[in-house]
């Protein structure tokens, strides 16, 4: 049986056409399913929990990178299938996961390619597609064998799907990332100065794979993980191996 | 009208994208301290202090310092290394290159300009050693004695 988690962005008139088309290619594969709509504080995991228990087999995702993060990040815990359809602008994992933008997502459904994913976790929760540590004065010790560290401020991004743009003055750079290979990668880039108008300077980055990684500080730092935002004065980022069942296409990019 | 796919769940088998292509850069104004690992290359911009080890290539850049003990399977320098290095295959010290430790390799190649500061030790060579020429040099003398001694007697 399929469920069907809609993210409330979709309730704007300019998706119905899409949403609409949607259905209609999911009841012709025969794969149509229970529709809940998420609101902001809805608690994926109880909501996933809940239909499992009523003999739900599929948990489809329909949405964007926030709602993949979103729903997943509570959700990794619950052993069920899951699949996504990336409706929307912002939606850069589907593209590492090889499921097409809009209704040709239903045709990547209904031929259930299934692997299980890597992804991340820290302090009890997990993340998919990546963690964000804002500038702060942080100490990062990888694997209990080597330790990181700057004279000033560094930024850390931890990757695990997402793949990540550093936007310097002037150009873009994208560095690659290798999903699911068994390790995730941190960039660590350090403050050089503020230029003009308080404007950080950024070095460049430092790109170290791990398995597992402890950052601490003296004072509290922000963590951005998947979305969600909160303060620690020590994190432990640790790689679930094969965490999560999901459908996939078959232009992924691992 | 739509083609109908096979409600069972393929298991996809994927060969997982080995690690060893994964590139491991320290930055410039980053200091590693510890026993600095990994499968994959590695490219030191920054300091680094204990030990290095990989068993792909490792990159030092010009301005990079390492502290430590090295070990990788190529190499090639241009920074400064204190410490043993321990390369497998080739090692390749450009002009900038600076060396203060013993240096065990298989290839050396170095730069006019690159400074060394230690001991040498590549495997391969077959040149006889003391021991061996002074033994050869008995057995000649001994047999020329021999031939001496023979034509006395005839």
């Amino acid at each position: 049986m399929y469920v069907y988690l809609y993210d409330n962005f979709l309730r704007e008139k300019k998706y119905d056409a899409i949403i609409k088309a949607m259905e209609t290619r999911l009841t012709d594969f025969g794969i149509a399913g229970k529709i809940i709509r998420l609101q902001n504080f809805t608690d994926a995991q109880a909501i996933v929990e809940d239909e499992i228990k009523r003999g739900a087999t599929t948990v489809v995702i329909v949405g964007d990178d926030e709602t993949f993060g979103h729903v997943l990040s509570r959700a990794a815990t619950c052993e069920v299938l899951f699949g996504f359809l990336p409706v929307g602008s912002d939606n850069s994992i589907a593209d590492v996961l090889g499921i097409p933008v809009g209704v040709e997502a239903c045709n990547t459904l209904s031929r259930r390619r299934k692997v299980k994913l890597d992804v991340g976790w820290f302090n009890n929760r997990y993340f998919v597609s990546r963690l964000h540590i804002p500038p702060s004065k942080i100490t990062v010790e990888y694997d209990e064998k080597f330790q990181v560290s700057a004279q000033d401020k560094m930024e850390l991004i931890v990757c695990n799907l997402r793949p990540y743009e550093w936007l310097s003055v002037g150009k873009k750079e994208t560095y690659t990332i290798h999903p699911q290979d068994g390790k995730l990668e941190a960039f660590l880039r350090p403050i050089s100065r503020e230029g003009w108008l308080r404007r950080q300077v950024f070095e460049e980055p430092s790109v170290f794979p791990f398995e597992e990684m402890i950052v601490s500080s003296k004072s509290p730092f922000v963590v951005e993980a998947d979305g969600k935002q909160s303060k620690e004065i020590k994190i432990k980022i640790k790689l679930a191996r094969k965490r999560i069942e999901m459908v996939v296409g078959k232009e992924r990019r691992f | 009208m739509f083609k109908t796919y096979p409600q069972q769940a393929v298991d996809v088998e994927r060969v997982r994208v080995v690690s060893d292509d994964v590139d491991t850069v320290v930055g410039p104004s980053v200091k590693v301290e510890g026993d600095f690992a990994s499968e994959g290359n590695i490219v030191v911009k920054g300091t680094v202090t204990g030990s290095v080890k990989t068993s792909k290539m490792l990159t030092v850049e010009n301005g990079a310092k390492i502290f430590a003990n090295v070990r990788a399977e190529n190499a090639v320098v241009s920074g400064a290394i204190k410490g043993n290095v321990k390369v497998v295959e080739r090692l390749e010290l450009t002009e900038t290159a600076q060396i203060s430790g013993d240096i065990d390799c298989k290839i050396l190649s170095v730069a006019p300009g690159a400074l060394i500061l230690g001991k040498v030790v590549m495997k391969g060579i077959s040149l006889p050693d003391d021991s061996e020429r002074s033994e050869k040099k008995k057995l000649f003398g001994k047999i020329k004695s021999e031939d001496a001694d023979e034509l006395t007697a005839e």
